[in-house]
């Protein structure tokens, strides 16, 4: 692979990085928030890798060839590639990566094929070798750059079973607000765990997005992640009174709990009777099961 | 080639179908392999620096000082010693290489590469946190994860042969003559390229299954005992998440037995597509085919025998 497209990938695959942490909020579509330094530290290093090696390859172009520490060609085994010709040969052996032995060090003449022989004969130090999957690189780079695709949204929650609310023992006196505002995970513990039924008859306001469900029914989603995207759960609450608004649209409603089952075990359904819908934008990190903010 | 055009394959065909049915689908797939992606960069950038810094500033006596000098012993040894590489399962891929080129037996870098991701302190933490009041859950983490590691390490010194390692091997150590920092800053260039590539194709291929394997199917699976290992095994291979992240995954799988998910935290970290994809990568694909298969046997095997003393 040219040394020239070596410096393209790390440049493209840095600034990728720092586009998506440090320029923008981007990275919370696919990671947590806690990675933002380690994002943005990746990206300044893989930047000033490519810098470096744009300088090298700058400055030493013609008697610098790349790994070729040797001045003498053939001279110093380990240099793979001789001065003179060393830039060309470089550049053959790279196109030939992956398909043996490059095609243009061999016009080179015989200093260029001797330094090439010694070079192979002990696998050197020859780090220009490298496989052409390492293009695959460009797809996440300009991804990141030009064309990130959106958070998770309906489409996995529809098809995922909404994430095992872990058992809570104890649960705290609800506070006396109206309408109360209170997490997806919360509402949960307290209508399927909560043996005091303190949820019962209060108003609640919760905020997620929208995931059509059977009928005329939907349900108030929430996209949870432990680390990045590949691992999302689900917390959902189903939604009566109010036709569903379009899917992945922000939504924050007040209500009521929707009756069945016993409320404190696991036969009562998780669902609200809406009273109000108001749509909402969608908050910088969509990721976690947050409180709802301001008042409706 | 193969594992490329299994990786490629399904995406292309999601595209393909995506564009008329289920673009949903095609964006999900598109965030999940970037998530994959973007969360494993700068781990696999904390691993290439590290074995280029190896390869470039470490001597090769310190090595043959710290390890004993038995392989049989020197496997255990190293197997413990991944106690120290805080990271998840991209990072140990290159570290492992450079440490085979530094003369370190194959045997003993494997124990490291295995037992790396699945037993550093991040890892165990998450896993304690994810198993609120079940301590013994982290116990038998650590003692499945390091007791496969060991028995890869040791049936590599019985079985394995050098000539499934790719020949090449290309950290060949700092040589007179050539600057440090040059020799450092060009090897950790070309392993990360290098790795990097394959990285890629492996979030493809975890994206695939991610995307197209709802997850509400796995209930079907897990009534039956052993079934349900088995599952939860090779389910952790295909989803191919981050070992930081794969207790919370765990957790999550509700209705399985308790052993079928230690199987899934054990196998995760050792084996998954991305992993296979960067070994194959590292070390060539005879190598990849076989250590993978093998390895996800010897881990269900500890995984089911230490679940069923402890859990």
């Amino acid at each position: 692979m040219k040394r020239f497209v070596q410096v393209t990938l790390l440049v493209l695959s840095g600034l990728g990085l720092l586009h998506v942490s440090l320029f923008t909020d981007d990275y919370l579509r696919y990671v947590k928030e806690g990675m933002r330094p380690l994002l943005v530290a990746s990206g300044a290093v893989l930047l000033a890798l490519g810098v470096a090696e744009a300088w090298s390859l700058r400055s030493g172009a013609g008697d610098d060839a790349h790994g070729g520490h040797g001045s003498g060609a053939g001279a110093d085994p380990h240099g793979g590639h001789g001065s003179g010709a060393g830039a060309d040969a470089h550049g053959g052996h790279g196109s030939g990566a992956g398909a043996g032995l490059g095609t243009g060090a061999s016009g080179e003449g015989g200093e260029a094929d001797a330094g090439r022989a010694v070079g192979e004969g002990h696998h050197g130090h020859d780090h220009s070798r490298l496989p052409r999957v390492s293009w695959l690189l460009l797809l996440p780079a300009l991804s990141l750059i030009f064309y990130a695709p959106p958070a998770l949204g309906a489409y996995t929650a529809a098809r995922e079973a909404p994430k095992a609310v872990d058992a809570q023992e104890h649960f705290d006196p609800l506070p006396a607000t109206s309408p109360l505002p209170i997490t997806l995970t919360d509402f949960t513990h307290r209508v399927q765990q909560d043996k005091g039924l303190a949820i019962r008859s209060r108003t609640v306001r919760m905020t997620g997005f929208v995931t059509p469900g059977a009928g005329s029914t939907w349900e108030l989603t929430r996209i949870i992640l432990s680390c990045c995207a590949a691992d999302a759960q689900s917390v959902k609450v189903r939604i009566y009174g109010v036709p569903a608004p379009r899917a992945n649209t922000w939504v924050s409603v007040t209500g009521t709990w929707h009756p069945g089952g016993t409320l404190g075990t696991a036969s009562a359904p998780v669902a609200i009777d809406v009273r109000t819908l108001k749509k909402v934008r969608r908050p910088v990190n969509g990721y976690q099961d947050a409180l709802p903010i301001g008042t409706s | 080639m193969l594992l490329l055009g299994a990786a490629l394959l399904p995406g292309v065909l999601i595209v393909v179908i995506g564009r008329w049915s289920d673009a949903p689908a095609m964006q999900a797939w598109r965030t999940v392999c970037l998530a994959i992606t973007v969360q494993a960069m700068p781990f696999l950038l904390l691993g290439t620096a590290l074995s280029g810094a190896i390869n470039a500033f470490v001597p090769e006596r310190v090595f043959s000082r710290l390890l004993p000098r038995r392989p049989v012993l020197a496997v255990p040894v190293a197997g413990v010693a991944g106690v120290v590489l805080p990271g998840c399962e991209c990072a140990s891929v290159p570290v492992a290489n450079s440490l085979i080129g530094r003369g370190v037996t194959p045997a003993a870098a494997f124990a490291f590469l295995l037992s790396a991701p699945a037993i550093n302190p991040v890892v165990l933490t998450a896993t304690a946190i994810a198993f609120p009041g079940r301590p013994v859950m982290v116990l038998a983490r650590l003692l499945a994860s390091l007791a496969t590691a060991a028995i890869m390490g040791w049936l590599w010194l019985w079985l394995g042969k050098e000539k499934w390692l790719r020949p090449a091997v290309r950290h060949t150590g700092h040589r007179e003559g050539a600057g440090r920092w040059r020799e450092f800053r060009q090897g950790f260039q070309h392993d990360f390229l290098h790795a990097g590539g394959f990285l890629v194709v492996g979030a493809m291929a975890a994206a695939t299954f991610n995307v197209a394997v709802p997850r509400s199917v796995l209930d079907t699976f897990s009534g039956s005992p052993w079934l349900s290992v088995l599952f939860l095994a090779s389910l952790a291979v295909l989803l191919a998440v981050c070992s930081e992240a794969d207790a919370f995954v765990a957790a999550s799988l509700a209705g399985f037995s308790p052993t079928a998910r230690l199987a899934f935290m054990v196998v995760g970290p050792m084996v998954d597509l991305k992993l296979i994809a960067l070994q194959a990568g590292t070390f060539g694909r005879a190598f990849a085919a076989r250590f993978s298969t093998a390895t996800l046997v010897v881990a269900v095997l500890c995984s089911a025998a230490i679940g069923g003393v402890l859990l």
